[in-house]
């Protein structure tokens, strides 16, 4: 159970893939109830850090606590608590929303009675009733990105795990979704842990935000405090200042010569 | 204007040999002066020493020369099989019409896509054909003694015969794939379909084993000479009689022709109008046959219907977390195309094999030799159980195993499910033979019996040794990776051998003179001396499967590291 009120907790938290570090020294407290998002560039770390969390991934060294459970030894009470919504869909093409929803319920344990209510319902807020019987292999990108927030939430965790939540959805879907964090949040108590490179979706949804380049947390704070640690206008040229994302008009048409 | 086909041609090429990729051109030169030098010199030096050590080849000559026209029909029979259906076989496991879109994109035509794909092709086909031609056809040069000019014609109609073969299964595989588009069920249904082709490649081969003599006499009919790769034996045949250095007479000659029915220049005529026929239709059909369709995911959606009677008996059976699991995991494994090709392949070999075991086990008019019949039907029913769930089918990707995984002892209660489908839909795999087994054999309800409880033991066991092994090593969907070969391969292998694993240790007892048999006979023969071999037969295969199964779940609930 979260302790103290703080429902992550990470000390010197390394990892690396051979030579290369993808998670360096993470400190980090997430509180119960917060919405965290952790930005950073494409291969960052962002990933890597969400999987040793979540229990799929072992560290390098350091240690950490997810909901009061240690990483090391209790992962499975750690995935008991969490949902973890994947960057990329790994959906079964062959079953139906519903199904493949029942399979999801099936694997934390519930049967078909206890999580049909639980799915008609998600289903219907997250606007695929209409498609819920169909088969999977003929769903867009968003859809699927929706089936599978609702594989996420299915079984009422704690604490959620978003890897890119939005980077499939179109606008009107995105809003949704962040909807659906701000009202569970405020609801339920439930945590968050955003990870993602749009500072808009952080900007909106988020009350502490990291920024982590290359493996290494450079900046923790809210958005307000980074906006104005970085004396930028906006969290995206905040990012921008803090990453290095300035642009040489002159070198990108440099190829064409 | 720039060659684009060339562009295409060595892409494929580079594809096909990326696993040479740091010296290719090395690699590739190596091979080929090796090649010339295995053809020309090495493999006749190899096999007229070989033949020599068998029987001095004077004294066979005679037997060669008449077997040469019906073994060679054979042989360009099955060659014509392999060139065609398993380029097929291959190109279908893996549908690239994102390739096809990007060269479109590209103002490139489809004639273009059709000739640099064929010609990427030819060098490791080519190499192929170098190394397994000439000691097939070595034996027939010592016998006829070809001169040279003879043996380049050979080889020359030979490669004829194979690059018209390989432009014919060219255009025929980008128009299946142009058809099913790339979508999941497309996807689905060209693997499902290159699954069977491999039945169509397995199954004559099978029958060449087997009926070899009955297959030579038959492909020497009348029938035969409709088809393209018996004019390319024929005018192979036809070269080494004219080019002989026996100085066959007049007569003998005649006897070919009236074996082979059409003489040299019609068999050549035919051959070299089909080579332009083919190569015709393929460059005027290019641009009219292929129009890019995006295939099922557009066109075709599926909504599923409530559940059948079997589904529902099964969560009335088990109505918690695990009965709504296994149900998944049917309702997963039979609608995809895949899974019902390998249960097609199945049942197949489920019905060949009592036939085939019955022609064996008859010795004698005195009835059936059981020990046999248990022994091949073991060797079938590990087919069956490693072929129906090895590889595949398992694990769709690696983002679907994180999703398992991010439950609580999800990979058990995913692998627990998928065993229990696997014993499930072995039942009636495993009854379809022994019932077919049992007619045939006039066997009584006891052995019957028997016989089933062994057939299903064997099965279960190679179907648990295949789902252990794939969560050990899994290859998600992807047919072409060398883990799905070695998880097919060890999941069919394996079994066999720990089936047979207390006969070589009876073998090797009888030979340091401990009488194992004997031993055997008596823990476990309560019903006879067949029992105590099915039952020593199958002890191992579940004791080793049982433990893969477990060493699989524990690999798969792991962490990565």
């Amino acid at each position: 159970m979260p302790q103290n009120g703080v429902c992550i907790r990470t000390n010197h938290l390394n990892k690396t893939f051979g030579p290369i570090p993808a998670v360096r020294d993470l400190d980090l407290e997430v509180h119960e109830g917060s919405r965290f998002g952790l930005l950073g560039p494409n291969g960052a770390g962002k990933t890597t850090t969400v999987r040793i969390l979540s229990g799929l991934l072992i560290q390098t060294s350091g240690t950490a606590t997810v909901c009061g459970f240690d990483i090391n030894t209790h992962r499975d009470k750690i995935k008991a608590v969490t949902g973890l919504l994947p960057e990329t869909p790994g959906l079964y093409s062959k079953l139906s929303a519903v199904e493949f929803l029942e399979f999801i319920g099936a694997l934390n344990g519930y049967s078909k009675d206890a999580s049909h209510r639980r799915i008609d319902q998600l289903l219907a807020i997250l606007g695929l009733e209409s498609r819920q019987d169909d088969l999977l292999e003929s769903y867009s990108s968003g859809m699927k990105q929706k089936v599978l927030v609702a594989s996420t939430l299915l079984h009422e965790p704690k604490l959620v795990f978003l890897d890119e939540p939005a980077s499939r959805l179109d606008p009107s879907a995105s809003a949704l979704v962040k909807e659906l964090i701000l009202a569970l949040a405020e609801e339920t108590a439930t945590t968050f842990f955003v990870c993602t490179h749009q500072t808009s979706l952080a900007e909106d949804i988020c009350d502490v935000i990291g920024i982590i380049i290359n493996g290494q947390l450079m900046t923790l704070g809210s958005p307000q405090e980074i906006i104005a640690t970085a004396k930028a206008a906006n969290l995206e040229k905040a990012y921008l200042k803090i990453v290095g994302g300035k642009v040489d008009r002159q070198a990108l048409l440099a190829w064409r010569a | 204007m720039s060659h684009k086909w060339f562009a295409i041609t060595k892409a494929e090429y580079f594809v096909l040999t990326s696993s040479l990729r740091p010296h290719r051109k090395i690699w590739m030169s190596i091979l080929l002066i090796f090649g010339l030098i295995w053809a020309a010199y090495l493999a006749p030096l190899f096999i007229g020493v070989v033949v020599d050590f068998i029987m001095p080849l004077s004294e066979f000559r005679g037997l060669l020369l008449v077997m040469f026209p019906g073994l060679m029909r054979a042989v360009m029979f099955l060659l014509f099989m392999l060139l065609f259906l398993m380029p097929l076989s291959y190109a279908l496991q893996e549908i690239k019409i994102g390739q096809w879109e990007i060269l479109f994109s590209n103002n490139v035509r489809t004639r273009d896509i059709l000739i640099g794909t064929f010609l990427g092709k030819i060098p490791i086909y080519g190499l192929i054909i170098l190394f397994l031609a000439p000691p097939l056809i070595s034996v027939f040069f010592l016998a006829f003694e070809v001169s040279l000019l003879g043996q380049a014609l050979i080889y020359g109609t030979l490669l004829l015969m194979v690059v018209t073969t390989m432009w014919l299964s060219n255009f025929v595989t980008a128009m299946i794939q142009s058809k099913l588009g790339d979508s999941p069920r497309g996807d689905d249904l060209a693997k499902g379909l290159a699954m069977l082709l491999a039945v169509a490649i397995t199954c004559p081969m099978y029958g060449l084993m087997f009926f070899a003599p009955q297959l030579s006499s038959i492909l020497g009919m009348n029938v035969f000479l409709l088809f393209p790769f018996t004019w390319s034996a024929d005018v192979i045949t036809w070269l080494a009689v004219t080019f002989n250095g026996l100085g066959l007479a007049g007569i003998q000659i005649a006897a070919f022709q009236d074996i082979l029915q059409l003489n040299l220049a019609t068999s050549g005529l035919l051959m070299v109008a089909f080579s332009i026929a083919c190569l015709g239709i393929g460059l005027a059909g290019a641009d009219r046959v292929f129009t890019l369709r995006m295939g099922a995911r557009t066109e075709t959606i599926t909504t599923i219907r409530s559940e059948n009677l079997l589904l529902r008996g099964m969560r009335r059976v088990a109505p918690g977390a695990f009965g709504s699991l296994v149900v998944t995991a049917f309702k997963d494994f039979f609608r995809k195309v895949q899974n019902l090709s390998r249960i097609a392949y199945g049942v197949i070999l489920a019905v060949i094999f009592p036939f085939l075991i019955s022609t064996i086990t008859f010795i004698d008019a005195s009835g059936v030799d059981l020990a046999i019949l248990v022994l091949m039907s073991g060797i079938g029913m590990t087919l069956i159980g490693g072929m129906t769930f090895a590889g595949t089918g398992f694990l769709e990707s690696k983002n679907q195993l994180w999703i398992i995984q991010s439950a609580p002892r999800g990979g058990s209660r995913y692998i627990k499910a998928r065993l229990a489908l696997a014993f499930l839909v072995l039942l009636p795999l495993t009854l379809l033979p022994v019932l077919v087994t049992t007619v045939l054999n006039g066997l009584n309800f006891i052995l019957f019996s028997g016989f089933f409880i062994f057939s299903y033991a064997i099965a279960c066991g190679s179907a648990m040794f295949a789902t252990g092994l794939t969560a050990l090593n899994p290859n998600y969907d992807d047919t072409r990776s060398p883990e799905h070969m070695m998880n097919l391969m060890m999941s069919i292998m394996v079994p066999e051998f720990l089936m047979m694993s207390p006969m070589l240790l009876i073998v090797i007892g009888a030979i340091i003179d401990v009488p194992l048999n004997r031993i055997l006979v008596n823990i476990f023969g309560v019903f006879g001396e067949t029992s105590a071999w099915a039952i020593t037969s199958a002890i191992p295969i579940l004791v080793v499967s049982g433990l893969v199964v477990y060493l699989g779940t524990r690999s798969l609930g792991q962490p990565e590291y």
